[in-house]
């Protein structure tokens, strides 16, 4: 008796130690995959952000459609620009920065276009809404 | 002559006073790093707003708590959600000045000494923030480089007791930023 109520609590110990070991090594999310909070306009993301509505954004995932101005290409991202206003920084608006695995398709792409992407929405930072690991839908 | 010499004089202070310009990033890097005693941790975030003005020295830091990315997803959530608590402080920044701003030369290539001191926001709190750091001017703009230290208690983050062997009290901020000029 005493035998099995060992085995079992090592069983149980070792189940334990390997679920924290899962939840302590989990992945990052893939946001490719994620399927989206919210679906809205550019200027309906930006307008709230900017009249102080947009927190309930903040940490989801958007799906985006608007018209996309110019493209910010950096050394191995390419950032998507929608510009509503001017500021301190230059240009305001939305920023998405794409999964490289779409950086291809945007290049090929002639602006401006209406593009519908899903991504990451890190908040306001009082110039831009930020949107991240971006992929292009449509 | 005298008419002549006081057009030119005005032209000249109107062309000299006119100098100020803005530079800027949206791309500036931010990494913190925390030595403790059980584990490093590490956070990068490459999304740092930055605009220095080269007239006056202002210097304006904006950074989004959630695109700080960690290598452990885990570690990137109990960041957010229980130590910077980024849902209720999405933003923190920085607002200060190169006090020594007429040090720099913006049209001569090379490395300069800059001092600056500030108010740094973070998780709802200011507290006052002074170091050093270098920018190198070149052609295309201005590379900017700093590290300085913060004490999580300055900015009420808390670690949770059981945590708190992992997490030094003081971090490692490294700040680097390429600036460029922002077109009037």
């Amino acid at each position: 008796m005493k035998k099995i109520v060992l085995a079992i609590a090592i069983l149980v110990i070792l189940g334990a130690l390997y679920g924290w070991f899962f939840v302590y090594n989990k992945p990052h999310t893939d946001f490719e995959k994620s399927k989206p909070d919210f679906e809205v306009t550019a200027t309906e993301l930006y307008n709230n952000y900017v009249t102080g509505k947009g927190n309930r954004y903040n940490g989801k995932v958007l799906k985006l459609t608007g018209t996309v101005k110019a493209t910010d290409d950096g050394d191995t991202l390419i950032t998507l620009v929608f510009v509503f206003n001017e500021g301190m920084f230059g240009d305001e608006g939305i920023r998405c920065t794409l999964l490289p695995k779409f950086n291809p398709q945007i290049r090929k792409m002639t602006l401006p276009a209406t593009i519908t992407l899903k991504g990451f929405c890190a908040g306001y930072n009082g110039t831009d809404v930020v949107l991240e690991q971006c992929s292009l839908l449509k | 002559m005298k008419k002549i010499l006081i057009v030119i004089t005005g032209i000249l202070f109107f062309t000299v006073s006119t100098q100020a310009q803005r530079y800027i990033t949206k791309s500036g890097n931010i990494t913190f790093f925390s030595d403790g005693p059980l584990e490093k941790i590490e956070a990068v975030n490459n999304k740092v707003n930055a605009a220095l003005d080269s007239q006056n020295g202002m210097f304006v830091f904006k950074v989004l708590m959630k695109s700080f990315v960690f290598e452990k997803a885990l570690m990137q959530e109990h960041f957010n959600e229980n130590y910077v608590e980024s849902d209720k402080y999405p933003v923190a920044s920085f607002k200060g000045k190169v006090i020594n701003i007429s040090d720099i030369n913006f049209k001569k290539p090379g490395d300069y000494q800059a001092k600056v001191t500030g108010q740094l926001t973070i998780h709802g709190k200011t507290h006052p923030v002074k170091t050093t750091g270098t920018f190198t001017v070149n052609d295309k703009g201005i590379k900017g480089k700093s590290q300085f230290n913060i004490k999580l208690i300055d900015y009420n983050i808390e670690i949770p007791s059981i945590v708190s062997g992992k997490i030094a009290e003081e971090i490692l901020i490294t700040v680097n930023i390429d600036l460029k000029p922002l077109k009037q």
